[in-house]
């Protein structure tokens, strides 16, 4: 009945391609599942990738801050080095800047209370705690300003060997004491955080003297001119680098991403991934367009034109491409949720979504190339031969 | 009568070089509105090939085809498919339905692509499946008609479109020969009714008295036979 339904030629494009394709329900939807799944891998891989980036990002991006100060070079919050402490006093009476505070980071040794050694990375907290966890699990933030107590996330329990609040490990060879579990703060490299305050940090910190810290965070008063506000510190304090809070976030999600390799690796993990969705899509389409060759040849000695029968293709590419997508785009949300509070999320952005939903469809257009080829050369004449 | 379907001097042949092979030499022809033929011939004998040019789906190696006094382009793909799609019917041996298709769609695709409108489609699918005797299968899909009916889908979707040409190559060659007969029978009746110029191919001699014309193809010349009268070919329509 479809043909009465639509005014238009679309109609007959319609109804011929997606009847040509349920015809053969097996194939249908074995085809779609192997478009979903292959979507699902370049999706998952892109969602890794994505949720890496944000996990990079998320003391930047969750401390509360406008501007960033630093040593020159520095290439990630992780790998922060010693500026003097009083840069806190000569950025704060600088034009625009309503308050500003110390962060230190360091890399030191943990001891596991069963005796093993880990990497762990202390983050030194000031007043206002900018750059500290935005979520608690258990416990309190101000714990932190007691002696030897600091606050590790719920998901390195068990990598720190401290279950509970009270529970007590040792950090090059010094006591410390759980005062709280964050929640939802994963670490990017190997070495879970360590929170604590700048004071408790120098005590465990060895090549950090008491009157050096790794950041100088700052917030502009309300309305401010951001970028104003960075140029004014730059100039007025010498011996650093100046970063808002965007520049920070995208030059440490770069160097992890780009500088060690793990960005391409996974760029290219989820090319791959829908390499395979489109062979498998071209490799479909182009049996079902030879299953049916006569029948298009028949199409054309009855006076169809070739455009219709090129429409006809990339309908059918475009409607099994377009079910596989939304099955793979379904898995992948649920992939999405079920890993929200894992070490390793799978996390996406609309921007990116909407990428690679755009790019998948790109791939099933050109893979209806070879059977919008066999077409091209089939000769209506054939029909009386067939 | 006004003259439909004309072939000055239509000449194939295939190969090249020393192994040409003419198939069809200066073949003249001229068909006239509602006139029914007949093409015979031996096998090979360029009967396909000689339809194939008609139906504007082989291009001569020299010659004219002029379809109601317009000289035919063979040049030109698309303008091909634009006379085949406004003044062309076909039947082919094997009905070729499509078979993802039901009947009704089947038909009414070849109306929407001739541009004719819903109303007209449905009001002229309602009277050819009437006229045929199909109005049971119009729901159906082709694997569950027979060779027979199958090739009356086939008529009515060579009319549907109201063509002024009709052309059949072989349609009883799969069936038997009674239900051919009753095809051929249709055929005719139908296409008289429309004033379509009609050429059917067949093998089978018994049918020639059905039609106004007897062509006759052999080593590439056309001949065109005296149709007896009907009381002389008893023979052929005894059944
Ligand atoms: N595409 C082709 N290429 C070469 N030779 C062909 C081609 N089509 C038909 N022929 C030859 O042309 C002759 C006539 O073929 P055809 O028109 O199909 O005969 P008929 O339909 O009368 O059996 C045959 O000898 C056949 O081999
Ligand atoms: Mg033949």
């Amino acid at each position: 009945m479809i043909p009465f339904l639509i005014n238009t030629m679309a109609s007959v494009v319609i109804a011929v391609s997606t009847k040509m394709l349920s015809h053969n329900r097996m194939r249908f939807v074995m085809t779609v599942t192997g478009i979903a799944i292959a979507f699902f891998l370049a999706a998952a891989q892109i969602g890794l990738l994505v949720g890496w980036i944000n996990t990079n990002s998320a003391i930047i991006n969750n401390a509360g801050v406008d501007i960033w100060v630093m040593a020159k070079e520095t290439r990630t919050l992780d790998y922060g080095t010693a500026i003097p402490r009083h840069r806190i006093q000569q950025v704060s009476s600088v034009k625009g800047v309503a308050w500003a505070e110390g962060m230190l980071v360091g890399w030191i040794n943990w001891q596991h209370p069963e005796g093993k050694h880990i990497t762990v990375e202390v983050i030194g907290l000031d007043n206002a705690n900018a750059g500290g966890p935005w979520r608690m699990a258990e416990g309190n933030i101000a714990s932190i300003r007691l002696p030897e107590t600091v606050i590790v996330d719920e998901l390195s329990k068990q990598a720190l060997g401290t279950l509970h609040v009270g529970d007590e490990a040792e950090m090059e060879g010094r006591r410390v004491i759980i005062g709280g579990f964050s929640q939802g703060v994963r670490t990017f490299t190997a070495a879970p955080f360590v929170f604590t305050s700048i004071e408790n940090a120098l005590d465990y910190v060895p090549y950090y003297h008491y009157d050096e810290i790794s950041y100088v965070l700052v917030r502009a008063v309300p309305n401010a001119n951001i970028l104003d506000i960075r140029d004014r510190i730059a100039q007025e304090v010498s011996d650093v680098e100046v970063l808002t809070t965007d520049e920070f976030a995208e030059r440490s999600v770069k160097y992890w991403m780009l500088e060690t390799g793990v960005g391409i690796t996974v760029i290219i993990t989820a090319a791959l991934g829908l390499l395979v969705g489109a062979v498998i899509m071209s490799q479909t389409l182009f049996a079902i367009t030879q299953d049916h060759i006569a029948n298009y040849a028949t199409l054309l000695a009855l006076g169809f034109h070739q455009k219709t029968l090129r429409q006809i293709v990339l309908t059918q590419s475009l409607s099994l491409g377009g079910l596989g997508i939304i099955v793979g785009l379904v898995l992948f949300f649920l992939a999405c949720n079920a890993s929200a509070r894992s070490p390793i999320p799978l996390e996406t952005t609309p921007m990116v979504t909407m990428g690679l939903v755009a790019f998948s469809l790109l791939c099933c257009i050109a893979s209806s190339w070879f059977s919008i080829r066999a077409i091209f050369k089939l000769d209506p004449v054939s029909v009386f031969h067939g | 009568m006004k003259s439909i379907l004309t072939c000055q001097g239509i000449t194939k042949s295939y190969g090249s070089g020393d192994i040409i092979e003419n198939v069809l030499k200066q073949v003249d022809l001229e068909f006239f509105e509602g006139q029914a033929s007949v093409l015979i011939g031996p096998s090979g004998s360029g009967k396909t090939t000689l339809l194939s040019i008609l139906g504007c789906l082989l291009a001569p190696s020299e010659g004219q085809l002029l379809i109601a006094d317009q000289s035919v382009n063979f040049f030109d793909k698309s303008s091909l498919t634009e006379v085949r799609r406004q003044k062309l019917g076909f039947i082919f041996q094997h009905a070729q339905l499509l078979p993802f298709l039901t009947i009704e769609e089947n038909l009414a695709i070849v109306g929407r692509n001739a541009g004719m409108n819903d109303a007209d489609i449905k009001q002229r699918l309602d009277n050819l499946l009437q006229r045929l005797e199909l109005q049971a299968m119009r729901y159906k899909h082709p694997n569950q008609l027979s060779g027979g009916q199958r090739q009356r889908v086939a008529i009515a979707r060579a009319l549907l479109h109201r063509p002024s040409i009709v052309l059949a190559d072989e349609p009883t060659a799969a069936l038997d020969w009674l239900t051919g007969k009753t095809v051929v029978e249709l055929l005719l009746e139908q296409a008289r009714l429309e004033k379509a110029v009609l050429v059917v191919v067949t093998h089978d001699t018994r049918m020639l008295p059905l039609f106004d014309r007897i062509l006759s193809i052999a080593d590439g010349l056309l001949s065109e036979q005296q149709q007896t009268a009907i009381a002389d070919n008893t023979f052929y329509t005894q059944t």
